[in-house]
């Protein structure tokens, strides 16, 4: 019986998406509905192995999408954080300039309708202001590749379990065995 | 214990700290405001952490937006009442279309809201969110036991720790 692909092709595709859903600005804001670009890849890695997989092949099984999850997760935090420096290096902090506009003006109509205070929005506006000034500093690379490092892998594992229960493959028709 | 038990244990334990964080973020917030800080920028990689768009606790915002918190209590909750319904192992996974069923509501609400069409409000969003999060972990747990199971197996018959063959 021929042996099962390597899973780092899979792995590496998926991990890629995720890197650029993770970091190219505007698209990057998928991630704030509960990483939900992470879990994506996730089920796109399984999905990617699923379709290397051939007949003769030992089936697809649960320790292979645990697998695909981790390694993609962790290719994911990778690249995402090597996109955003060159990002950042190429073009300054444009998604936090994406995000500082729309924040900016959400505020705006919240003082506006007289849901918040103009010193409070003052308040949230220079907090915004400062973690764009922080965004490039090396301490903040390195600890937001060390949060990725974790939470990636952790959302990319549920994508890829939650991909194996939907392209599982069928269970074989039990037979009866006439004694 | 069996194996799958504990790792269902380790499981809900780990979400059950996810959870925590999230509500420990504001509850600290005035008495020690250092670890509220870095709770509120661990989760901030996976939420926009809008205040408007949060639930609130002692005058602080929750570290995760209504949408985000929704899910992650109703994985909680699924997963604490999951061994009363359902038994480890992927035989036990539940048909694809209750999948379809509780992502639809949601990707219905953030379609509609981003098109002009509907506002959605805190209250869709923790109903929506709070579906998917109840019904995600049928899916996950079974798959999960059962893989960390199999990578155990694997890890014993290519000569493994000592600790883990006395285990098995």
């Amino acid at each position: 019986m021929p042996e099962k692909p390597s899973k780092v092709r899979a792995a590496l595709i998926s991990g890629a998406v995720i890197g650029a859903l993770s970091s190219v600005p505007g698209i990057s804001l998928i991630n704030c509905c509960c990483c939900a670009g992470v879990w994506l890849g996730g089920v796109l890695s399984l999905y990617l192995y699923k379709q290397e997989l051939t007949e003769g092949m030992p089936p697809l099984e649960s320790s292979d999408a645990l697998m695909l999850g981790l390694m993609a997760g962790v290719v994911g935090a990778f690249t995402a954080t090597i996109v955003n420096v060159l990002i950042l290096v190429t073009f300054g902090p444009v998604e936090a300039e994406l995000v500082k506009s729309i924040v900016g003006k959400f505020l705006d109509r919240m003082a506006e309708q007289g849901s918040m205070t103009s010193d409070m929005v003052d308040t949230i506006k220079e907090q915004v202001e400062a973690s764009i000034r922080d965004s490039g500093r090396l301490s903040n690379i390195f600890g937001g590749l060390f949060i990725t490092l974790i939470v990636y892998p952790i959302f990319a594992i549920l994508g890829a379990l939650l991909g194996f229960a939907m392209f599982r493959p069928k269970a074989p028709p039990q037979t009866t065995v006439a004694s | 214990m069996k194996f799958t038990d504990r790792v269902y244990l380790i499981l809900l334990m780990l979400v059950a700290a996810w959870c925590g964080g999230l509500l420990l973020a504001p509850v600290l917030s005035g008495t020690m405001p250092e670890v509220s800080s870095a709770l509120y920028s661990c989760y901030e990689p996976i939420c926009h952490q809008i205040d408007a768009r949060s639930f609130h606790l002692h005058g602080g915002k929750v570290a995760v937006c209504a949408r985000c918190s929704s899910i992650y209590f109703g994985f909680f909750l699924a997963l604490m009442v999951y061994p009363l319904f359902r038994r480890f192992g992927a035989q036990s996974l539940p048909a694809r279309s209750w999948i379809v069923l509780a992502v639809g509501p949601m990707a219905l609400d953030v379609l509609l809201n981003a098109s002009g069409v509907h506002a959605s409000t805190l209250f869709t969003r923790a109903v929506t969110g709070g579906l998917f999060g109840f019904v995600v972990p049928f899916y996950i747990v079974p798959v999960l036991t059962e893989g960390v199971t199999q990578l155990r197996d694997q890890f014993i018959s290519r000569g493994g720790l000592s600790y883990a063959r006395k285990a098995q």
